[in-house]
């Protein structure tokens, strides 16, 4: 497009068309972020499966991998941020809907804790008077919780970006979070896990796939 | 009766600039010319005036020591955009 030209009419709307096409395919999210969650919370929850499973105990809690994971998230986030050249106006929408995400997890953590301090004395109690332990185990149904919360974001942005491994990831999330009210503790830690990998990893890898293409047709364009 | 097409949208480069940016909240200007393939200085003569039509709001600032030129579509600029658009499909469905 280096000299004006009089367009005609029909060719007019064809640039529009396609002018648009080329906007709302300009924005690739890297999917590091994506990886890096769904691996992280995959391998937390098989650690915690193999504690349980093997009768050992690390000596720190695996989760607390999680708020470690905050730092290079942050780095990722700005880094990202600096890169893109365009600001979509699905964005800031997907923003406020991570980072409420991020803050919810953080309540639910602290109700969860809340929780256990106040079963576990009367736990304890039941135990004493009973002899043996209550039926009820409020750590069965922890997964259910997250599971929750894990698919909403999920499914959001699998359908506002029109990226259907995101959606499916989503909706496993929820049917995950169904079967776990129902499972033991180690299948519930099993499906957390099937779920990051799913919700998160794969549609991950599949977005860093899409990107490094993305980014390989550009540099071709500009040889 | 037709209306006229805004003589200022009804010119290639400045009508893919205004379509570009009709479907972003904000872009640099660097997108800009990668999408519309133009040169920097024909980009910069048609963006200043987008911009004099009041269609566009032009940033400059600087990011990482450089200079860096944000681009943003007005309401004016979408109003005007839109009515082309009308047009345009009225001279269409005429068959003209």
């Amino acid at each position: 497009m280096s000299k004006e030209k009089q367009l005609t009419e029909r060719e007019s709307l064809d640039l529009i068309a396609t002018m648009i096409s080329k906007a709302k395919d300009s924005y690739h999210d890297t999917g590091i972020g994506a990886i890096m969650w769904g691996a992280l919370i995959a391998i937390c929850s098989i650690v915690k499966l193999s504690e349980i499973h093997f009768e050992y105990q690390l000596p720190f809690d695996i989760y607390l991998l999680t708020f470690l994971a905050i730092i290079p998230q942050v780095l990722i986030t700005i880094r990202e941020k600096k890169e893109r050249k365009v600001k979509s106006f699905d964005d800031s929408y997907m923003d406020y809907i991570w980072l409420g995400f991020g803050i919810g997890i953080f309540l639910l953590i602290f109700i969860i804790n809340v929780i256990f301090n106040v079963w576990g004395p009367v736990a304890t109690e039941y135990r004493q008077l009973a002899g043996h332990r209550s039926a009820f185990q409020f750590s069965e149904f922890i997964s259910p919780l997250f599971l929750l919360l894990y698919g909403l974001p999920t499914f959001i942005t699998g359908a506002a970006c029109k990226f259907r491994p995101m959606l499916w990831g989503g909706l496993f999330c929820w049917v995950c979070c169904i079967a776990t009210l129902f499972t033991s503790i180690k299948a519930d830690l099993l499906l957390t896990a099937a779920s990051a990998i799913i919700a998160w990893l794969i549609p991950g890898i599949l977005m860093e796939r899409e990107y490094r293409n993305y980014k390989k047709e550009q540099a071709a364009l500009h040889v | 009766m037709f209306k006229d097409l805004d003589p200022i949208l009804h010119s290639q480069l400045r009508l893919a600039v205004i379509s570009l940016l009709i479907s972003v909240k904000e872009a640099e200007f660097t997108f800009l010319r990668e999408k519309t393939n133009a040169t920097a200085g024909n980009l910069s003569v048609q963006i200043q005036k987008l911009r004099e039509a009041g269609y566009i709001d032009v940033i400059k600032q600087f990011k990482d020591n450089y200079p860096q030129t944000i681009c943003k579509i007005t309401p004016q600029g979408i109003t005007a955009f839109e009515e082309y658009v009308k047009n345009l499909q009225s001279y269409l469905g005429s068959g003209t």
